[in-house]
């Protein structure tokens, strides 16, 4: 038991460097769920915007205003509008210029690399016999980066997990800078949040 | 049909359900508020279970192999089997548990605020019908907003493992779920069922 490993192989890539190189300094991303939020987000700290509803198939004006304002966009596969969570829905995302797909779906994370994106794995944990298969699942899917809900609960989950050598971020109920402060210390190299007074949180302060 | 009033009052949910998918069948000793709860097993278990354990038994009626989630279904664990404490995700099966006394537990799943939200929406808010939260470790970071929308009674379910998580939970919630290794450490670490005999939690043939 323990917790995170040294980045895989895979970090290599020099896209997914730079998305790791970004957390950093600035390790909390805005998680938004419509344009209101977006404005803001763009406006932040936040070093990435991570996009969880809306609609998929209209992403690209979005994705082109957050590369004007130096974010990256990260889309999630499952919740966006129009799209499904296959093969021709990855390739849509990221052709929209999205830098990073999310997912729960395991199958997918070669074809979004395949794409030229960085595949990142969601992983909703509930239930203490989701932990096992979970491990299993990544070993198979070698996702880039993995997403870990509730994120809050972070450090006690990762004391049940064995070594698995993928970054994490942690989403879900970290809303305050004690709750960053603590994931972060846990091992997560980001948080993902909807919370605005984090977005412009920096973790060396 | 409604059946509520012909039964007496529900029975109140006990602080610690331990979990039990019937390979491995247990009885938490007296000392321990608790019951057992049925999951991923066999509809035969259910029932077995149901003929033979001492304790209080409750049902996550999703997970039972063989078994519905209709009103046949419902009716045949609160009436027929006498199990009064039925966990679900549907919101029709919950609310006809609680028309014939039961009591039940609409399990959402608080993985962020927004899916919680959401999960909420469908639930009946009505009496005889509570919420189980999953994972329940996310209870105590929840805000007095969030927590004041969740009906009761409450129920913490998954990823405990240490007594001060558990204590936690139960600060807020009226009960939690506990696989068995957990709960016979919370029991010993509380100093509760520490007796020579050892175990806390006895091994019974239930099958």
């Amino acid at each position: 038991m323990t917790t995170l490993a040294q980045p895989r192989p895979a970090l290599a890539q020099p896209r997914l460097v730079a998305f790791i190189d970004r957390l950093a300094t600035s390790p909390c991303c805005a998680a938004i769920v419509g344009e209101g939020p977006l404005t803001a987000a763009l406006a932040s700290r936040v070093p990435i915007v991570f996009i969880l509803r809306g609609n998929g198939l209209e992403l690209a004006p979005i994705v082109e205003r957050a590369h004007e304002a130096g974010k990256l966009i990260a889309a999630h596969l499952d919740l966006v509008d129009g799209l499904r969570a296959d093969h021709r829905g990855v390739a849509w995302l990221a052709r929209s210029g999205v830098d990073a797909i999310i997912t729960s779906h395991g199958q997918l994370m070669q074809a979004i690399r395949d794409e030229g994106a960085i595949a990142i794995q969601r992983l909703l944990l509930s239930r203490r016999s989701h932990l096992d298969t979970a491990i299993t699942a990544l070993s198979r899917s070698a996702p880039d980066i993995v997403e870990i809900l509730p994120g809050v609960i972070l450090p006690q989950v990762l004391k049940l997990m064995p070594e698995f050598g993928v970054p994490v971020l942690a989403g879900g109920f970290v809303r305050t800078v004690e709750d960053a402060r603590t994931v972060l210390a846990a091992g997560a190299v980001g948080v993902t949040t909807s919370s605005p007074v984090l977005w412009d949180w920096e973790a060396s302060l | 049909m409604t059946f509520a009033g012909t039964l007496p009052a529900r029975r109140p949910l006990p602080r610690i359900l331990v979990a039990d998918d019937g390979r491995h069948p247990i009885e938490p000793a007296v000392e321990l508020d608790h019951g057992l709860l049925l999951r991923d097993t066999d509809l035969s278990v259910v029932v077995a279970r149901a003929a033979s354990a001492p304790i209080q038994l409750a049902v996550d009626i999703d997970t039972v192999r063989g078994l519905g989630a209709d009103e046949a279904a419902v009716e045949f664990i609160v009436r027929r089997l006498g199990i009064e404490i039925v966990l679900t995700r549907r919101s029709a099966t919950a609310l006809h548990a609680a028309e014939l006394g039961g009591l039940a537990l609409l399990h959402v799943l608080a993985f962020d605020s927004t899916g919680l939200h959401r999960s909420l929406d469908g639930h009946p808010r009505t009496a005889g019908v509570g919420t189980v939260v999953s994972p329940g470790l996310v209870l105590s970071h929840m805000s007095d907003g969030e927590l004041a929308s969740l009906s009761r009674p409450i129920l913490g379910y998954g990823l405990m493992t240490e007594p001060d998580d558990i204590d936690g939970c139960l600060a807020i919630a009226d009960g939690v779920v506990l696989r068995p290794d957990p709960a016979r450490h919370y029991a010993s670490m509380r100093g509760i069922g520490a007796r020579p005999e050892g175990n806390v939690l006895t091994t019974v043939d239930a099958r």
